[in-house]
C-alpha cells in the first residue's frame, strides 16, 4: 500500500511529467497562435488557457466531449509536479539553491496567470477633448440597464448582464410598476436601416428605434467585440406596452412610461464607475516629419477626486501610463480626427506577481550555472594538440 | 611557410578591411561628395547615398545596377535617372520574380528576372488595370499574383517619384525651366498671371505631390523639420515667394550631370553642402558620416571574411590542421571586429540600441552567435567553434541583406516602440537567446554529419556535447530573461504582462523547447544523439519565432508581410527535418 503511494508520488514528481506537461503546454501554445486568425486573440486565449479542457464536438449530436487538456489543467499539472519536485525529488541543500529559486519563481508565475485569469479587468475610458468621465466600458461584456430618473436627486440604475438575457425570459424587480419579457436575444448581432419598398416579415420591435430598423445575427469571437441585441416586451399591469429592439452598437437610450413615470432602457457596454473622473485637457498625435509614422501620442488629462479633494493633471503617454486607485490608464487608442483619445484601464491585483517571478527565476537560473561552470572541464581540450 | 601564414592572410585581411578608408578620388570622389548630401525621407535626415541606396535595393535587390558603361553606384544611377531618364529606362532595374506577372506583360521568364522599364513599356497598361483590381483586395486576402502585382506596380510608382523629386522637367534643362518660371514672373501684368505661369504651377504642383523625399533645407526661420521639396519651392516662387536656396543649385547639378560635366557636378555638390553646413550643421555632418558608413559596407566584408573563415575550418580538416584552425581563430576575430564596429556604427548613427527592427535582430542574432562561438573556440580549440561561428555569421549577415530590402533599416520606430530602456534589455537578451539555439543547432549539425560521415571519434563527440549542452543552458537563461522582460515591457506600456500575442508565444515556444530540451537530457530520456536532434529542431522553433509569427499578420508585433520570407522559411525548416533524419542513418566508417 505504501510502496503504491510512494509511487504515485515518485511519478508526480518526476522529470517525465515536467516534460509531458512542457509538451502540452508547448503544443497548446502553437494551437492557441495559429487558431487566433480564426478565433481573434481573446477568443482563443479563452478556448485554450482560460479553460480546463477542450472540447470537440461529435458530429451530428451536438455534443461536446473533452479531447484534450486545456491551460488550466496543464497549468495544473506543472503546478503540482513543480511542488512534488521540490517537497520529495530536489533537495534543500546550498548546492540545489538555485534549481529552487527557478522552481519557486515557476511556481509564481504559474499563479500570476491564474490570478490574471481570473481577477484582472480590462475596460476603455473614451475622452473627447473637453469631456470629463468617471466611468470605463467593458471590451467583452454588455449590459442591460434600466434608468428611473423619477428622483431629481439621484438617477436609479438596474444592470442586468447581457449574457443572462435568453429568448422567454422575464424581468422583474420589486422596485418596478413593470416587467419585462426577452422575446429574442442574439449574443451578436448586427442592425442597419429597414430598406423600404421590400417585402420583409415586419420586425418583432413595434415601438422605439427597432421599428426601422433590421437585424442580421451576427458570428462571435473575432478580435472586434461582439455587439448583443434583444427584442424586449413591457408589460405593465397586465397590459403589453410594446416590444422594443435594444442593440449594444445604438448609444440611444430608448423612453417608455408606467403611470406618468419615465423610464428608460439601453442595452450598451458594462461600465464600471469610479469615485474620481478625468477630463481631457489635450491629446497629441505626433508623426515623424514627412510621414504618417507615429511618433508619440499623449493625453493630457485631469484627475479629480471629490473624495480626497485632490486635482491634479497627469500627462498619459507611450509606456507611461497613469496608476491611480489600483487602475491603471495607458493610452490605446484615437479617433475622431486626433480629438478622441480612448485610454485602456486596467485592474489586475496579481501584477506584482511576474516581477517577483521574474527576480527569483533569474537569481536561480544565474546561481545554478554559475556553480555549474564553477565544475565544468572542457572535454578533449587535450585532443586538440594532436597533428601538431 | 606554416608559421607565417596565419599572420599573412590575417594582415591580407586587415588591408581588405581597410581599403574602404581610402577616400574616392575622381569621378567617384564627385559622385561621393553628391551622395553626402543630406535629405529628408521617412521622418530621418539621411544622405542621398542612403536614399539612392535603399531604392535600387527595393526595386533589384542589389545595390549596384549594371550600364553599358560598367557598374552603376546608387548615386551615380540616381542622378542618371533624373538627368538622363532615356537612358535610365533602357538598365535593368527591376527584379520580377513572379511568372505570371511577366506573362502578363508579354515576357518570357527564361529571359531572366531582371528587366528595364524601356522592356516593360508596352504591358504597363495592363499592370496599371490589374494593380486597380488588386488594390481593392484586401492584403490578407490577395493571392499571390496579386500581391506580385501590387509589389511591381508600387517598384514603378517609387522610380517615377525618384524621379519627379528633383527633375524640374521631364527632359531636357532644369535651369530654363527656372529660366521660364521667372519670365512668366514677369510676363505677368495687371490682368493678372500669365497663362504660362498657370501651367508651370500646375507641373510644379503635381512634382510636389510627388516628391519621395524632401532635398530642400529648412529655411533659418522654420522648424528644423520643416524641409521642403523642388516642387514645392517652385509653386511658392510661382506664388511671388523669392526661390528657396538649393532649387538653383540642384538645377546646376544635374544639368552638369547631363552634360558630362564632371567640374559643374562638383561644384553644385560643393555649394549644395555649405548650405546645408550653414543652416543644419549637425544633421548635414550625420548624414555624411552615415554616407561614409555605406561605404565602409563593414557587414558586406564581414560576410566576405566568414567565408574566408569557412573554407579555412573545411581545409583544416584536411591537412595542416592547427595552423588552419589558428588562422580561421584569427581571422573569424577580425570578422568579428568588424561586425561590432558595424553594430556600434549603426548605435551610433541612430542614437539607440542595437536591435531595433527585423533587420537589426538578424545583424545581432550572427553577432552575438560569433561571439559565443569565439569563445568556445577558445576554450575548445577544437577549429568546430570557429566554423560554426563563421555559418552563423555569415547566414545572418545574408538575411539582413535580403531584409534590407524593405526599405530604409535605420527607419523611425513606431510610437509604442520607441523605448530605448527596452530596446536595450528586453530586445538584446531575446535577441542573444536566438543566437544561442541556433548555435546550439550548428554545433548538432557538426555531431550529426561527423557521425554519418565517420568523422567524428568518441572525444569529439563528447566535446560537442559539452558545447551543445553548455549553449543551450546560455540560451535558456537568456530567452526566459528576454521573455520575461518582454511581459514587464507589456506591463507597462498596455498593461497586460502577457496576452499570448503571437509574438510573445513565439518567445515562450523556445523557452519551452530548450526546458525540455534540458530535463530531457537530465532525465536520461535522450543521449549524445537525441540532444542533438532537439538542438538541430531548436532552430525550426526559433526560425518559426522570429519569422513565423510575422507571417500570421495579426497581433502587436507584426511587422508586414513577407511572401519571399515565408518561401525560405519552408525551405529552411525542411533541411533541418532533413538534418534530424541524418540521426537514423548508421554510422559512417570514414576514410582509413
Amino acid at each position: 500500500m505504501k510502496s503504491r503511494l510512494r509511487r504515485w508520488r515518485d511519478a508526480l514528481a518526476s522529470m517525465e511529467l515536467t516534460l509531458a506537461a512542457l509538451g502540452l503546454l508547448t503544443v497548446l501554445v502553437v494551437f492557441c497562435t495559429l487558431d487566433q486568425v480564426n478565433l481573434g486573440t481573446h477568443g482563443a486565449v479563452n478556448k485554450y488557457f482560460r479553460s480546463f479542457l477542450l472540447y470537440a464536438v461529435i458530429p451530428g449530436t451536438g455534443w461536446a466531449i473533452p479531447v484534450f487538456p486545456a491551460g488550466g489543467f496543464t497549468g495544473l499539472l506543472l503546478v503540482v509536479n513543480l511542488v512534488s519536485a521540490l517537497a520529495y525529488r530536489i533537495p534543500l541543500r546550498w548546492s540545489k539553491a538555485g534549481l529552487w529559486f527557478i522552481h519557486v519563481g515557476l511556481i509564481l508565475l504559474v499563479a500570476g496567470e491564474v490570478v490574471t485569469g481570473a481577477f484582472s479587468r480590462e475596460t476603455h475610458m473614451s475622452l473627447d477633448e473637453g469631456g470629463t468621465s468617471n466611468f470605463s466600458e467593458s471590451l467583452h461584456e454588455d449590459e442591460l440597464v434600466i434608468v428611473d430618473r423619477s428622483d431629481p436627486a439621484a438617477d436609479q440604475v438596474f444592470s442586468i448582464p447581457a449574457a443572462a438575457l435568453a429568448d422567454g425570459k422575464e424581468l422583474r424587480d420589486p422596485a418596478w410598476p413593470f416587467s419585462l419579457r426577452v422575446k429574442a436575444a442574439f449574443p451578436s448581432a448586427e442592425a442597419g436601416p429597414r430598406p423600404l419598398g421590400e417585402s420583409l416579415p415586419p420586425s418583432l420591435a413595434d415601438q422605439g428605434l427597432g421599428a426601422g430598423l433590421i437585424l442580421r445575427p451576427a458570428p462571435e469571437g473575432t478580435n472586434e467585440a461582439s455587439q448583443p441585441a434583444a427584442f424586449v416586451e413591457v408589460e405593465a399591469a397586465g397590459a403589453r406596452l410594446g416590444t422594443w429592439l435594444l442593440w449594444s452598437g445604438l448609444a440611444a437610450e430608448q423612453g417608455f412610461s408606467v403611470a406618468g413615470k419615465p423610464y428608460s432602457m439601453v442595452l450598451r457596454k458594462r461600465r464600471r464607475y469610479y469615485p474620481f473622473s478625468l477630463t481631457l485637457k489635450d491629446f497629441t498625435h505626433e508623426v515623424y516629419p514627412g510621414t504618417e509614422i507615429p511618433k508619440n501620442f499623449s493625453s493630457l488629462v485631469r484627475l479629480a477626486n471629490p473624495g480626497s479633494g485632490e486635482e491634479r493633471d497627469v500627462l498619459i503617454y507611450m509606456n507611461h501610463p497613469l496608476r491611480y486607485m489600483g487602475q491603471t490608464f495607458y493610452q490605446a487608442s484615437y479617433g475622431k480626427g486626433d480629438t478622441l483619445s480612448i485610454l485602456q484601464v486596467v485592474q489586475n491585483p496579481g501584477w506584482l506577481l511576474p516581477y517577483i517571478s521574474f527576480l527569483l527565476v533569474c537569481a536561480g537560473l544565474g546561481v545554478h550555472f554559475v556553480l555549474e561552470l564553477l565544475k565544468f572541464k572542457p572535454a578533449a581540450a587535450q585532443s586538440a594538440e594532436e597533428g601538431r | 611557410m606554416k608559421k607565417a601564414f596565419p599572420w599573412v592572410l590575417l594582415a591580407a585581411c586587415l588591408l581588405y578591411v581597410l581599403s574602404g578608408f581610402r577616400p574616392p578620388s575622381g569621378k567617384d570622389g564627385v559622385l561621393a561628395s553628391v551622395g553626402r548630401l543630406p535629405v529628408l525621407q521617412g521622418g530621418r535626415v539621411k544622405p542621398l547615398d542612403t536614399v539612392a541606396r535603399n531604392a535600387l535595393m527595393s526595386l533589384r535587390g542589389k545595390q549596384s545596377v549594371t550600364s553599358p558603361a560598367g557598374r552603376l553606384e546608387p548615386v551615380a544611377w540616381l542622378l542618371d535617372q533624373v538627368a538622363d531618364p532615356g537612358s535610365a529606362d533602357e538598365l535593368k532595374v527591376f527584379r520580377i520574380d513572379d511568372p505570371d506577372v511577366l506573362g502578363l506583360l508579354g515576357k518570357r521568364a527564361e529571359r531572366g528576372r531582371y528587366w528595364s522599364l524601356g522592356e516593360l513599356g508596352g504591358g504597363l497598361h495592363e499592370l496599371e488595370a490589374q494593380a486597380e483590381r488588386a488594390h481593392r483586395v484586401e492584403p490578407a486576402f490577395q493571392t499571390r499574383f496579386e500581391k506580385a502585382v501590387v509589389t511591381l506596380y508600387d517598384r514603378i510608382g517609387i522610380y517615377f517619384r525618384l524621379r519627379r523629386t528633383l527633375a524640374l522637367a521631364e527632359r531636357g534643362s532644369s535651369a530654363a525651366v527656372i529660366a521660364e518660371l521667372e519670365a512668366a514672373l514677369k510676363a505677368g501684368g495687371k490682368k493678372g498671371p500669365a497663362p504660362k505661369l498657370m501651367e508651370l504651377a500646375q507641373r510644379f504642383g503635381m512634382l510636389a505631390e510627388q516628391s519621395y523625399f524632401l532635398p530642400l533645407l529648412p529655411a533659418a526661420d522654420e522648424a528644423p523639420e520643416a524641409w521642403t521639396s523642388v516642387g514645392a519651392a517652385l509653386l511658392d516662387a510661382a506664388g511671388g515667394a523669392p526661390l528657396r536656396p538649393g532649387v538653383r543649385e540642384y538645377a546646376a547639378l544635374l544639368d552638369a550631370h547631363r552634360g558630362r560635366d564632371l567640374a559643374g557636378v562638383e561644384a553644385a555638390a560643393r555649394a549644395l553642402a555649405a548650405l546645408a553646413e550653414a543652416r543644419v550643421p549637425g544633421a548635414a555632418r550625420k548624414a555624411s558620416r552615415e554616407a561614409f558608413f555605406n561605404r565602409l559596407a563593414p557587414f558586406s566584408k564581414g560576410m566576405a571574411l566568414y567565408v574566408v573563415v569557412l573554407l579555412l575550418a573545411s581545409f583544416s580538416w584536411l591537412g595542416w590542421k592547427p595552423t588552419l584552425r589558428d588562422s580561421a581563430f584569427w581571422v573569424l576575430s577580425l570578422a568579428f571586429l568588424l561586425h561590432t564596429a558595424g553594430l556600434l556604427a549603426r548605435m551610433v548613427l541612430e542614437g539607440r540600441p542595437p536591435v531595433t527592427n527585423l533587420y537589426s535582430s538578424a545583424v545581432f542574432v550572427g553577432w552575438g552567435g560569433v561571439l559565443l562561438a569565439l569563445a568556445l573556440e577558445r576554450l575548445f580549440r577544437l577549429g568546430i567553434g570557429s566554423a560554426v561561428g563563421a555559418a552563423l555569421g555569415f547566414c545572418s549577415l545574408l538575411i539582413a541583406h535580403h531584409l534590407s530590402m524593405s526599405g530604409d533599416t535605420m527607419e523611425m520606430m513606431q510610437a509604442v516602440l520607441d523605448s530605448n530602456f527596452w530596446l536595450a534589455t528586453h530586445v538584446i537578451t531575446i535577441t542573444i537567446g536566438y543566437s544561442s539555439v541556433f548555435l546550439a543547432g550548428a554545433l548538432a549539425h557538426v555531431y550529426l554529419f561527423g557521425r554519418v560521415l565517420g568523422r567524428s571519434d568518441a572525444p569529439l563527440r563528447k566535446a560537442l556535447t559539452q558545447m551543445t549542452y553548455g549553449i543551450l543552458c546560455f540560451a535558456l537563461l537568456f530567452t526566459f530573461i528576454g521573455t520575461v522582460l518582454g511581459g514587464i515591457w507589456a506591463d507597462q506600456s498596455w498593461g497586460r504582462f502577457w496576452g499570448w500575442d503571437p509574438k510573445e508565444n513565439g518567445a515562450l515556444l523556445i523557452l519551452l523547447w530548450v526546458a525540455i530540451i534540458l530535463h530531457a537530457r537530465r532525465a536520461g530520456l535522450v543521449r549524445e544523439k537525441g540532444l542533438m536532434v532537439m538542438a538541430v529542431f531548436g532552430n525550426i522553433v526559433t526560425a518559426l519565432s522570429w519569422f513565423g509569427v510575422n507571417m500570421l499578420g495579426i497581433g502587436l508585433h507584426s511587422y508586414g508581410f513577407m511572401d519571399q520570407a515565408a518561401l525560405w522559411l519552408a525551405v529552411f525548416t525542411s533541411s533541418q527535418v532533413v538534418v534530424m533524419a541524418l540521426a537514423l542513418l548508421p554510422e559512417g566508417r570514414g576514410p582509413k
